[in-house]
């Protein structure tokens, strides 16, 4: 079940895509779904079973911090935020996800010559 | 700090736990609804973008449940959680867990209780300080007979550098008063320094003795035991200072020792003081107790000891120290046998009921499978399932062993009540449930709960999602591994019981024939006296026999008093001589033997119903050198001859044979004991000396007889007053105490296995109704389906009797010691241990076929 048998995604990766998408803009569980499938342009699917443990795990870091209001339909909705932790969390994360897959990047398109 | 963070979290969202709940609710009901919106604003039917959300987010409780598992406290929290539900679900299934609960708790209760015992008759070391230097000592020659320490010897150890410590303690009884009651008590004279010999003694009231305790003007003090201090003065707190009556003698009591304090028996209950440097009275027999330096090797002690016994005593210099471990003196080799093997069957028992615990479980959550397989369809993973089946499991386990504790608690109380004294008590160490016994109890319960618990759990949770959809309760899907396991655990059950009967049949014949075995003397109705005629009060043998004539007089003026008989030496043992015996028969016929020697009056062969079968019995004339002897003994001296008007020569002396008496048996275990015996007339009367009484109708107290001889003032002292059925019962008490223990656990064992077997097949019956009932419309007779269930059954039983028989055969070899008239391949305990389980077996399988036999298929099909 879950999203990340489907598309690949591990676990600490979707931590740093809602971390990234809450950068953005503070928003509710449903949201951030939506966004993170709209800006990965459909491969990421992230299924509620997933997102709602990642969101429990970081505001048990204290990285987001969760907080009731009404959405534009009307509804009630908890809209997470980043804290000030989360937001140097995601610039760590992302600067060692970088130099990663950089790295991994460099080995995948090797060629004999370069060895 | 992020440790920190996270434990607060934690922290708060077990403290807010309801809160976070709801809250975790809400919002994943916005979520579906956001879900649906953003569906019909794409232009989906209201219905359909429900429907379509549903499938997308899949089972909410689901959702909710990953999330609840965030963070080390939801492990608590669901563990919480399980503990609730397994709660409920024991009370819906009330019949299976309280059968369980009550088997663990059964199983649980034995193993500690039988562990208090082992561990108090075995496993503990005395206790005392580093034990193992803690020895008795005498003095031996090669062949196995001993004497006890001289006083000589005894100072001249003290001064030696052999020993850390040498001390003394004499067993003796006395007289208690207290008000109007006069008990008989187990005493002992100690010498003051013992208590720091033993060290960790500390009295409850009051102190322990001075060294100058025990010297003249100050011999008057005396130690109570706690139980004393309670059962007879009514734990008066003033106690301490205070004088009691002992021996008609006033004495003050200096300090009450605690119950726990068993020295230098278990049953004694008061010490005296005795002082070793007034000059020694000759019938003093002290027992010395030594603790040996650690800084000696044990070696050179005991040759230093030696070297000064021989410098100090020349009349045991032919002797040497003979060195008794304090650890070891209360395990003969009966205990040594016994023990082990009642802890062995314990252990059967155990798992005898855990394999029924186990079954049992195994039954319930097959019939729970649908349950599961329905939480499986609804999303939980099967590491749940596990979890939560592991959870109800330890929850039986739990109140399993709660039960235990108090099952074991009540067992070791009633037998330090019911049980023989000379089996349980005969131990320095006190018997209660301690922190040992408990820690035994978590042991063996964890052990019995996982091993109940694990296979019932794994194979529930094979249920798949989807099962619960297909018919699952007609067919026999996944039931075959099931099906194969309980009955394995049967075998196994039936096995065990069958090992346990046939060792149980062994102990129980070994009783019977050790009880039934002719002794060929009359011990109903007979006390005997002991007493010790000290040189102090009575110088001479005149005195003593005039002391005798009057003890004689007070004794016969008692109620119901037939016949009394002086004697040294008492059935079972009288005094031990060994070596060649030689018959006036030409050639001198000399047999090597050892045999019993007693002294008698004229009336005591009477008195025993012993009769004299040939020749006469014994007159006032008769003199040392006249003898009666045993049958044994007549026909190893004089083969198929008269011994009447013969004489035999032992030693430097000769002896004239004037009767033959009709042999007495001592029925031992140790068949060495059962020595053959002659009588020898009862002239003058020695420093230690026996009375029997025999009584017409019932006997006088002991207590009386004691008092009365104690109040004749004639200066002896009795050392015991009992009842000669009671020496020859305690003989017995033993073996009768294996004989029930083994009995009770075979009995346990084989209902254990026969309910097993019982609810085994019933479920079986239960799950083939259909089969049944096609088959009885297909045309097949009640009598031919009951059958197949008898078969089933017997077939369980013959395979558990065949594996029960190699554990049998196992056994009743390591019996061997404890048996008595009763052979191993004995054919007769074979027909009992299977006539036993047969019934049994066909008991448990009656019911079963008989509700297979009454499948009506008509019925049947109305239910379909």
């Amino acid at each position: 079940v879950g999203a990340e048998k489907q598309s690949g995604l591990v676990q600490g990766t979707l931590d740093m895509l809602i971390l990234k998408t809450l950068a953005l803009e503070p928003m509710h569980g449903y949201g951030i779904g939506v966004r993170i499938e709209q800006i990965s342009n459909g491969v990421f699917q992230v299924n509620a079973g997933s997102l709602f443990p990642a969101f429990r795990r970081l505001e048990r870091d204290g990285l987001i911090k969760g907080e009731w209001h009404d959405t534009e339909n009307s509804r009630r909705a908890k809209y997470y935020a980043l804290t000030a932790q989360g937001r140097a969390r995601l610039r760590r994360d992302t600067r060692e996800w970088e130099t990663q897959t950089a790295a991994i990047a460099r080995i995948l398109h090797a060629t004999t010559g370069e060895l | 700090m992020t440790f920190l963070r996270r434990a607060a979290g934690a922290l708060r969202a077990l403290v807010r736990r309801r809160r976070t709940e709801s809250e975790l609710d809400d919002e994943v009901r916005a979520y579906l609804a956001m879900a649906v919106d953003e569906k019909i604003r794409a232009g989906m039917s209201h219905d359909a973008a429900v429907r379509a959300a549903r499938a997308e987010i899949g089972s909410l409780e689901a959702v909710k449940d990953h999330t609840r598992d965030v963070g080390w406290e939801s492990v608590l929290d669901t563990f919480a959680h399980d503990v609730r539900h397994a709660c409920r679900g024991l009370r819906v299934r009330l019949g299976v867990s309280t059968a369980a609960i009550a088997m663990l708790g059964l199983g649980i209760g034995i193993t500690t209780a039988m562990f208090t015992v082992v561990d108090a008759l075995i496993l503990r070391p005395v206790p005392f300080h580093e034990p193992e230097q803690l020895a008795s000592m005498y003095m031996g020659n090669e062949r196995g007979g001993q004497t006890t320490v001289s006083p000589a010897v005894f100072r001249a150890w003290r001064e030696s550098r052999a020993f850390a410590a040498v001390e003394s303690a004499e067993p003796d009884t006395a007289l208690l008063e207290a008000g109007d009651t006069v008990v008989s008590r187990r005493i002992a004279r100690v010498s003051p320094g013992l208590f720091g010999l033993l060290q960790n003694v500390r009295p409850v009231h009051g102190r322990l003795f001075d060294p100058q305790d025990g010297r003249s003007g100050l011999d008057d003090r005396v130690l109570l035991s706690e139980d004393v201090w309670r059962g007879l003065f009514g734990a008066d707190p003033g106690i301490v200072g205070r004088r009691v009556t002992v021996d008609g003698e006033s004495l003050m009591v200096v300090g009450i020792l605690p119950a726990d304090f068993r020295f230098p028996s278990w049953n004694t209950v008061l010490w005296r003081p005795i002082n070793f440097d007034a000059p020694p009275r000759a019938t003093d027999r002290a027992r010395v107790y030594v603790r040996f330096r650690a800084d000696v090797p044990r070696p050179d002690a005991i040759r230093l000891a030696e070297g000064a016994a021989r410098a100090a005593d020349a009349t045991t210099a032919k002797l040497f120290p003979r060195v008794t471990p304090v650890a070891g003196l209360v395990l003969d080799s009966y205990y040594q046998g016994a023990v082990p093997l009642l802890a062995g069957g314990v252990v059967l028992v155990f798992i005898v009921l855990c394999a029924n615990v186990c079954s049992l479980l195994l039954a319930s959550v097959t019939a729970r499978r649908r349950e599961f397989s329905m939480r499986a369809t609804l999303g939980a993973r099967r590491i749940r399932l596990f979890r939560h089946a592991l959870v109800e499991s330890s929850v039986i386990g739990a109140c399993g062993m709660a039960l235990g504790i108090g099952f074991a608690w009540v067992l070791v109380l009633a037998s330090r009540v019911f049980l023989p004294e000379a089996f349980l008590l005969r131990t320095l160490n006190p018997l209660n449930i301690d922190l040992r016994a408990l820690a035994v109890t978590s042991v063996s319960g964890v052990l019995a709960t996982f091993s109940a618990g694990l296979l019932p759990a794994w194979i529930a949770t094979q249920a798949r999602a989807g099962d619960s959809l297909r018919v699952l309760d007609r067919g026999t899907i996944g039931t075959h591994g099931t099906r194969r396991i309980t009955r394995g655990l049967l075998v196994v059950e039936i096995g065990l019981a069958c090992t346990l009967l046939a060792g149980a049949t062994v102990l129980v014949r070994s009783f019977v024939n050790l009880a039934g075995a002719p002794r060929g003397i009359d011990t109903h109705g007979v006390l005997h006296v002991t007493l010790t005629m000290p040189p102090e009060t009575m110088p001479d043998a005149t005195a003593r026999v005039l002391a005798a004539r009057t003890i004689e007089e007070q004794v016969r003026e008692l109620p119901g008093i037939e016949r009394v008989a002086w004697s040294y030496g008492l059935p079972p043992s009288g005094s031990f001589s060994w070596g060649d015996w030689i018959s006036d028969l030409p050639g001198g016929r000399t047999v090597d033997m050892e045999v019993d020697r007693y002294s008698v009056g004229p009336e005591f062969l009477a008195l025993y119903g012993i009769p004299v079968l040939r020749g006469r019995t014994f007159v006032q004339s008769d003199r040392y050198g006249t003898v009666i002897v045993g049958e044994r003994f007549a026909a190893a001296l004089w083969p198929e001859l008269d011994p009447v008007g013969r004489s035999f020569t032992f030693g430097r002396e000769r002896f004239h044979v004037v009767g033959v008496a009709r042999e007495i048996h001592h029925p031992s275990m140790v068949a060495a004991r059962d020595r053959p015996e002659f009588w020898e007339p009862f002239e003058g009367v020695g420093r230690f000396t026996m009375m029997s009484i025999r009584c017409s109708a019932g006997c006088p107290d002991p207590a009386v007889v004691h008092h009365r001889i104690a109040a004749s003032q004639t200066g002896a002292r009795v050392f015991d007053v009992r009842e000669m059925d009671e020496v020859y019962f305690e003989q017995l008490a033993r073996p009768r105490a294996a004989a029930a223990l083994g009995f009770a656990f075979a009995g346990i064992a084989t209902l254990a296995a026969a309910g097993g077997l019982f609810s085994v097949l019933s479920y079986a019956v239960a799950r083939r109704r259909r089969e049944f009932g096609i088959r009885t419309a297909l045309g097949a007779s009640p009598v031919e389906i009951r059958r197949v269930v008898v078969r089933d059954g017997a077939r369980v039983a013959a395979v558990g009797a065949g594996v029960g028989l190699f554990g049998a055969l196992a056994l009743t070899r390591t019996l061997a010691s404890l048996q008595y008239g009763v052979e191993t391949t004995d054919l007769s305990t074979w027909v009992i241990v299977f006539g036993i389980l047969g019934l049994t077996a066909f008991a448990s399988v009656w019911r079963p076929s008989r509700e297979a036999m009454r499948v009506d298929p008509a019925l049947l099909l109305r239910e379909e």
